[in-house]
């Protein structure tokens, strides 16, 4: 017999006070409204997966609703559970159905080959681990700074940063698959489980001690959800604080810029680390470092996460919050609105030509700002 | 009103480099990744639509080596309710009429309604396979189908002709339709229950299962044989546009430009 709803998530400790609402960044631009779907989850009353509730795949997982709950209620895993319900009936959206077909059959969710996984690496010297050898310092650069084009720039600006500190990282060339963290936030369990299996086998084989990512979203699941891993993952961000404090990296070359910084949400919300990237950023000499009004917990979502960059949204009204939050960095006077994301670099750059701001501000990545000053 | 959808296995050429193997009687495989023929796809799908409106099973048949197994299991993940592998070194290297006589002795001894296939497979694109099926099977067939519409016994289907034109042809069921992709979108085959769909049995048919001499099918049942896979010569015209994606996509737009196409 199906378990329902409110046993699976907990559901009867909601008092429905509404903060989840409150404080979730697409609930005033979709019609997405999480107490209520919690309400009808416990009460009995709602759809029970995705399709009878397609809004449900309007969330970003940013985890504002659950992190705000007063009672501990998950919100956000309720939602994810919504989706789980529709993906295991197969009603995916195109969209959503070929990121996941594409994540099982060549290891990314762009529909790109796994033998072109390495192609952003093609005139850099980019160690590559041969089967079966030592990795213990494995730098994962992820799908996304593999595949589109702006965010390679990460992994480009990254393994520049590595050269000039003398740092004895590896990765793992085109054996390197999906993480899984977008896998599990658009309901496919399953595909997870897969990912995590074969991904820690190919850890393992490869003796890694630590993971640094160029994503949060990689260290995310790396950290949290990946069982007993027992391998330290780090975002790059904590890695270059770490070199910094060591005395291996040194930034010489000044960049006279005025600087904001847009907190990731699986970097911040998700895992607390709010000042390392703000202490990267302020190592960089001749940056002038303005800082949000809604920074750290009270960041805005750019609403690229929890599976959207592969989500057409439903019934979506008015601005996006990325342009807010292009806007808000032009009306601070920054020159850079920084951000350590792939996800957020793509959907903040996107809302700069959206918003008519191109011209005024830039999106810049940390690892491009660390790299300007090499 | 009960279905049974022809299907295969292809590999996913789509980003590769595609190499032939040494004795070019085929391509290199290694690397690639197999999948369900994209029209075949969307034939499968029709299939679950139309049963689940109108009640009934659908059946899959392939005829391919084990690794077939997968698509089948994908097939009844989505809601297929038997599936039949034709196996054996009797039907390899089979023409597409071969493999139509084989399918053709598989599918008689099902109870159906319709016989829907792909209208045409990725790797090899002979688009005869369904047209042949239909033949042995002495049942009407129609091609590039992208509308069905259910009447009493019959079906109207649209057939996709060039120039955006449509045509109407009104059949009497059971017949053989070639599924053109687009009619619909398929539905997605979560990992959960193709695992689950794992633990179903396949109906494992060889030549002698199916009392065919065996003659009849693959090679020696074959009246065209492949000689040989060959790339194709290299033309006149083609421009590699360098630089960085900004730089090309400028020189394209360029060129587009020059050319008069915007």
């Amino acid at each position: 017999m199906a378990v329902s709803l409110k046993e699976t998530y907990e559901l009867l400790g909601c008092i429905q006070c509404g903060r989840c609402t409150a404080g979730c960044p697409v609930g005033f631009r979709t019609y997405l409204n999480v107490r209520k779907v919690v309400y009808e989850g416990l009460t009995e009353t709602g759809p029970r997966d995705a399709k009878g509730r397609p809004e449900a795949w309007n969330c970003t997982t940013c985890s504002n609703c659950t992190d705000r709950c007063p009672k501990g209620v998950k919100p956000m895993e309720l939602l994810i559970g919504l989706r789980s319900a529709a993906i295991e009936k197969g009603k995916a959206m195109p969209t959503v159905r070929d990121a996941l077909e594409s994540t099982f059959k060549h290891g990314n969710p762009w529909g790109r080959g796994r033998d072109k996984r390495m192609e952003w690496a093609e005139d850099l010297d980019v160690p590559v681990a041969d089967e079966g050898e030592e990795a213990p310092l494995l730098y994962f650069y992820g799908c996304t700074p593999a595949y589109e084009t702006r965010a390679q720039d990460v992994a480009k600006s990254l393994v520049r940063v590595f050269a000039a500190a003398g740092v004895p990282y590896k990765t793992l060339g085109t054996a390197e698959s999906d993480c899984g963290n977008e896998i599990w936030r658009l309901g496919e369990q399953g595909l997870f489980e897969l990912l995590v299996e074969g991904n820690t086998e190919l850890f393992r084989s490869h003796g890694v001690e630590t993971i640094v990512t160029s994503s949060p979203h990689c260290m995310n699941t790396f950290k949290n959800e990946y069982g007993d891993l027992g391998i330290e993952a780090l975002h790059y961000s904590q890695f270059l604080k770490e070199l910094l404090d060591e005395g291996k990296l040194e930034l010489p070359t000044p960049v006279e810029k005025t600087v904001t910084y847009h907190d990731p949400c699986f970097l911040g919300k998700h895992n607390e680390i709010y000042d390392e990237p703000r202490d990267v950023l302020n190592a960089v000499p001749g940056v002038t470092f303005v800082e949000f009004d809604r920074s750290r917990e009270r960041a805005l979502c750019c609403e690229g996460g929890g599976g959207r960059m592969w989500v057409e949204a439903v019934e979506e009204r008015g601005e996006r919050i990325a342009e807010i939050r292009v806007n808000d960095a032009v009306a601070l006077g920054a020159d850079y609105l920084v951000t350590a994301c792939p996800f957020c670099l793509l959907t903040l750059e996107d809302a700069v030509k959206t918003s008519g701001n191109e011209g005024k501000i830039e999106v810049v990545d940390l690892s491009e700002l660390v790299a300007m000053a090499l | 009103m009960n279905i049974v959808v022809c299907l295969k296995q292809v590999p996913e050429t789509a980003e590769a480099e595609v190499k032939l193997a040494s004795d070019k009687k085929g391509i290199e495989m290694e690397g690639l990744p197999l999948q369900i023929n994209e029209a075949d796809n969307y034939a499968l799908e029709q299939a679950l639509l139309l049963t689940e409106e109108h009640d009934g099973d659908v059946t899959v048949v392939t005829l391919g080596p084990d690794s077939s197994d997968e698509v089948l299991r994908m097939s009844m993940a989505k809601g297929a309710a038997e599936a039949v592998r034709l196996a054996g070194p009797a039907f390899d290297r089979g023409d597409p009429v071969a493999i139509a006589r084989a399918l053709a002795a598989a599918v008689k001894d099902l109870e159906y309604d319709l016989v829907l296939t792909g209208c045409m497979s990725s790797d090899d694109g002979n688009t005869a396979v369904g047209m042949a099926l239909a033949e042995c099977l002495d049942l009407p067939h129609a091609t590039y189908v992208t509308q069905m519409e259910m009447g009493d016994g019959e079906v109207t289907v649209g057939r996709e002709l060039e120039g955006g034109l449509i045509e109407k042809l009104k059949m009497k069921m059971p017949c053989v339709l070639g599924i053109q992709t687009g009619i619909n979108e398929p539905r997605y085959a979560s990992i959960m229950g193709i695992a689950k769909a794992s633990k179903r049995e396949i109906a494992m048919k060889s030549a002698s299962d199916l009392g065919l001499d065996e003659g009849s099918v693959g090679e020696e049942g074959s009246r065209t044989k492949l000689e040989e896979l060959a790339y194709p010569p290299v033309g006149e015209g083609a421009e590699i546009l360098e630089g960085t994606p900004a730089e090309s996509s400028g020189k394209l737009a360029e060129v587009l430009r020059e050319k008069g196409f915007v």
